[in-house]
């Protein structure tokens, strides 16, 4: 179990790195923007892949961040936010390669829906597999025979 | 693009998202009247009311749900929670969107009202009286 308030404060940091990336893109600095959304592309790997506690930010609150505050009310299940860090993995790595293969503005949309579950995630608690991970359920793509997504 | 038209266009973005953030906050844990019915060979109902809640293995707020309906579930009031891989037909029938996505049933089956999201206890305890003091 952890600490909630972690995945909200590592979302915050993407948040604003996204922002960045359209920043840049938008004023033209194309190979700026396409080289920190990258790593952008490799952070979500990281926390989709290696586990939210695993992941650089989570790592970075628990050692600097958390001590700082007080106990958390509740814990919270990792399983959710790494589902989450998988969603943004897909659409920033689609957007990476249809912006890599010259589709144009596909860096831009890519970074601002990620933009917009970052910030939703970091402000609002806002649990985007709650919803999203139900969907592919109903669609038939997850959770057939029980399997597990994660 | 100009400086000023990036941080514009950076300005309705943030915009935009706190917009979905306000409207989808406005709707979460909020109870709205139900339809249809479940009938006691399809879950074991309470002898004056069920909760039934909808939960997935990916869920941030189903555990606390779980609390605050557990602890209502007295006075013949029961709490029946369901996967919604292993339930994917009550899913479809209920048209669950989101979980946990709670039901409330008065004795007989007949779905009175529904919490999407995290439940309140308030909330709840609103919703009961008024589907126990109908039947």
């Amino acid at each position: 179990m952890i600490d909630p308030r972690g995945p909200r404060f590592g979302a915050a940091i993407t948040a604003v790195l996204l922002l960045v990336v359209i920043g840049l893109a938008l004023g033209g600095a194309t190979i700026a923007a396409t080289v920190i959304f990258a790593v952008q592309v490799a952070l979500f790997a990281w926390g989709a892949f290696a586990g939210i506690q695993r992941h650089p930010y989570g790592i970075l609150f628990k050692n600097i961040v958390r001590p700082r505050l007080q106990a958390p009310t509740e814990l919270e299940d990792p399983t959710p936010p790494t589902f989450a860090q998988g969603v943004g993995f897909a659409i920033t790595l689609v957007g990476l390669v249809l912006q890599l293969v010259g589709v144009p503005g596909a860096l831009v949309i890519a970074a601002s829906a990620a933009f917009i579950a970052a910030f939703l995630n970091s402000v609002f608690a806002y649990c985007l597999g709650c919803q999203l991970y139900l969907l592919l359920v109903r669609a038939g793509i997850l959770g057939r025979k029980g399997a597990a997504a994660q | 693009m100009t400086p000023l038209a990036i941080a514009g266009a950076l300005a309705a973005l943030i915009a935009t998202a706190t917009v979905l953030g306000l409207l989808w906050k406005r709707q979460d844990g909020r109870a709205t009247p139900g339809s249809g019915r479940i009938s006691p060979s399809e879950i074991t109902l309470g002898s004056t009311a069920t909760l039934l809640q909808f939960s997935s293995q990916i869920c941030a707020y189903c555990p606390a749900t779980r609390r605050v309906l557990s602890e209502a579930a007295t006075n013949g009031i029961s709490h029946v929670e369901l996967d919604v891989v292993e339930n994917q037909k009550l899913v479809s029938r209920f048209n669950i969107l989101q979980t946990p996505t709670t039901l409330i049933l008065d004795h007989r089956g007949d779905v009175k009202a529904r919490i999407g999201g995290a439940v309140r206890p308030d909330t709840l305890s609103a919703e009961l009286d008024r589907v126990l003091a109908a039947a």
